[in-house]
């Protein structure tokens, strides 16, 4: 009665009306009613604006607050903004003006990558791009018609919308100049083979882009697509370890229409990708020594390798917060939750709406919250020493996120690397589904029926709290474990005062 | 109608995999057989995603639970895990894109790798309806099958061609072989195991499973 039910979200991320199969979002914006009750409400605009001193410093841990208290999230109109904190993009104890300097210094950086792209080929930065490739893997310039198409028409074969008159000649000047660019690039000998590598990703890139959130009015514009295209084009230009990975237009679509600017958007991505690559990449580091003769395509192994590192984190909780299901499992084969890699590998976003999959995101990263994250990204050369606590920003815990407290708490940052919470998220998940899965799982199958049932049937809130439940169990249940032992001092000293 | 709640009376189950490069139509080609379904706005396949329909093939009920696998080389450390226990497979590529067909040759090596010699194998020229941006011949595409003794057939989930017959023309091949094997071997136990039915994906290698109850020797 008194409760505001909130307003549906859905209306910031436009469904065309002729999807209708597509999962229901249960996220609300909940705004008070009465000013003075704020809890369990949407972080919104008005409160995101009083958060900030004149200079502009933020309050982060009000703002994280007010994030996860009452999982009530953020505003649709201000995400894009909050993201950029949340991600690390920028320090909250920073003034506006240093901000502004930073975004202006990242926006030229941007626009020198692309370019650069550009010149090695030129269909970076045109409007349009390509789903067939353009050379062998030896570096020889290839030419499928598909491509020809592509770079040639406004109306592809698959390019459903975009002016179709116009700048006809441009076109074919761009074609014929792609083509001499591809000539010219290899007429000075065998290509490098980091260059090879990326023009051989473009392709695949193109391919994802199509079949990236087609569901929602957003991507019915040609511009949108090939802003997403530019952006993992780039990225998988500079980021030549992990290049483009079938995922990441999943990871960086949210970002292109919640970030009006190409270039932020492109930063706040780059931010998840170190995000997600962080917790990885001891494993990785180490998996890469073994597969480097391999060639290849080890590049693939180390990502994949990557995120089954992650599950067999998740097997491990899984074992600890219910050993019978995890038994069971393995007795169908599925101790290596490969099932699993989904939710994982692009964080939810196919298990839940495209707002409920934000929601959650913002709700992961605001309890995950680490205030050095910003300085990690940007001096990574003080990276080592954050361990060591020495840097003399040890930030009050106030300032990090409920669950990075709870590792603090129990001395799990000091350890190699604390689990992320998505593996306690996918935990939760599959402990929802225990006695279903116990009674009806009766091969792998079966697993992967049950899990795939729930796509759009879950609850995104529930599930976070859930995983919070979760993460203090495995804790409380592993804190003998040795790595317990080397609780941080400074941590522990504000926590017991 | 449902695909997975299909039914639970069948004769046999037959696991299939669906694989080829990225982009080809694998995902498209299931919900066509499936469900009768093809979409525009399809999603990437990530990791692995599978569906079931049953057929009638002779007087057998015959289910076949069809593996789709993401099509991107980095996937395929994850997506080769389900190869096992296959016991027919539609590799497929795209007749627009003549690389996704040049690509076939590795497909098909690594199945051979990683499953049973007997597996069926149906090699599929998908998109068949693009007819102007066709850059794959289809006498092309039969030679290789013939080379390669492989099943082939040009298909096009969008317009619902020939995908009906690529995935019953498989489960027929696998039914044939396995009901080759029955008279051959009489009662292998590792094909048939009696009185129980095993879970294809379950650590046992069986995926031509005779439901309990038949074919008791």
């Amino acid at each position: 009665m008194w409760r505001d039910p909130g307003q549906p979200a859905d209306s910031y991320y436009q469904v065309r009306p002729e999807c209708t199969d597509v999962p229901k979002t249960r996220f609300k914006i909940k705004l008070p009613l009465d000013p003075l009750l704020q809890a369990g409400k949407t972080l919104s605009p008005r409160k995101w604006q009083a958060a900030f001193t004149p200079e502009g410093y933020l309050d982060i841990s009000k703002t994280l607050s007010r994030i996860y208290r009452g999982a009530s999230g953020i505003h649709p109109s201000i995400r894009g903004e909050v993201w950029e904190f949340l991600l690390g993009c920028y320090d909250p104890k920073s003034t506006f003006d240093e901000r502004d300097e930073i975004r202006q210094r990242r926006r030229i950086q941007y626009i020198r990558w692309k370019e650069e792209c550009r010149q090695i080929f030129p269909v970076v930065g045109s409007g349009r791009f390509i789903t067939a490739p353009i050379i062998t893997e030896d570096g020889q310039p290839i030419q499928e018609p598909l491509v020809i198409l592509e770079t040639n028409q406004d109306r592809g074969p698959s390019a459903e919308t975009g002016n179709a008159d116009g700048n006809g000649s441009n076109q074919s000047r761009m074609n014929a100049s792609c083509s001499e660019m591809l000539r010219e690039l290899t007429s000075h000998g065998p290509l490098d083979q980091k260059v090879i590598q990326w023009l051989l990703t473009l392709h695949q890139i193109g391919l994802d882009v199509h079949r990236t959130d087609r569901t929602l009015v957003f991507y019915e514009k040609q511009e949108n697509l090939s802003k997403l295209w530019d952006i993992l084009a780039v990225y998988a230009r500079i980021d030549t370890d992990v290049g483009y990975c079938q995922g990441m237009s999943d990871l960086c679509s949210p970002m292109i229409m919640l970030l009006e600017d190409e270039a932020d958007a492109f930063w706040c991505f780059e931010r998840l990708m170190r995000r997600l690559a962080f917790l990885t990449i001891v494993v990785l580091d180490s998996y890469c020594i073994e597969v480097d003769d391999k060639r290849g395509n080890f590049r693939c192994t180390e990502s994949s390798v990557g995120v089954e590192t992650q599950l067999s984190n998740l097997a491990e909780i899984t074992q600890v917060v219910d050993p019978k299901l995890h038994q069971h499992l393995d007795a169908l084969g599925g101790g290596d939750y490969l099932f699993a890699f989904r939710m994982l590998m692009v964080l939810f976003r196919r298990e839940f709406s495209f707002c409920d999959s934000l929601y959650l995101w913002e709700m992961m990263w605001a309890l995950e919250y680490d205030p050095d994250l910003f300085s990690v990204y940007e001096e990574p050369e003080l990276n080592g020493e954050k361990a060591e606590g020495s840097k003399g920003r040890t930030k009050s815990i106030r300032h990090y996120g409920k669950f990075e407290r709870e590792n603090m708490k129990n001395g799990a940052v000091n350890s190699e690397s604390p689990l992320p919470i998505s593996i306690f998220l996918v935990a939760s998940v599959l402990k929802d589904k225990s006695s279903t899965l116990l009674q009806e799982a009766r091969g792998l199958d079966d697993v992967v029926k049950i899990l795939n049932d729930m796509t759009g049937n879950l609850d995104a809130k529930k599930a976070c709290s859930s995983a919070m439940k979760l993460h203090k169990k495995y804790l409380k249940k592993v804190t003998f474990l040795p790595w317990s032992a080397t609780i941080n001092p400074d941590v522990a000293f504000e926590m017991f005062n | 109608m449902g695909a997975y709640r299909a039914d639970d009376d069948y004769d046999y189950l037959f696991k299939v995999v669906l694989i080829g490069d990225s982009g080809v139509g694998k995902s498209n080609l299931l919900s066509r057989f499936t469900r009768n379904e093809f979409s525009l706005e399809s999603k990437s396949t990530i990791g692995v995603e599978f569906a079931t329909r049953s057929i009638r093939v002779d007087d057998k009920i015959v289910k076949a639970q069809i593996w789709d696998t993401a099509g991107q080389e980095r996937y395929r450390a994850i997506t080769s895990a389900y190869y096992r226990g296959a016991v027919g497979a539609l590799l497929v590529y795209d007749v627009t894109r003549h690389v996704t067909f040049e690509n076939v040759e590795r497909w098909l090596k690594e199945l051979r790798d990683h499953t049973d010699a007997n597996n069926v194998i149906m090699l599929v020229g998908n998109k068949a309806d693009l007819r102007h941006l066709r850059a794959v011949a289809t006498e092309d595409a039969k030679g290789f099958a013939e080379r390669e003794s492989t099943f082939f057939m040009e298909t096009s989930a969008l317009e619902s061609m020939n995908v009906e017959n690529a995935f019953t023309e498989v489960l027929a091949q696998i039914y044939r072989v396995v009901s080759r094997k029955v008279l051959d071997v009489g009662d292998d136990s590792t094909y048939f195991p009696k009185g129980q039915t095993i879970n294809v994906g379950s650590r046992d290698d069986v995926s031509a499973v005779k439901k309990a109850g038949c074919c008791s020797s």
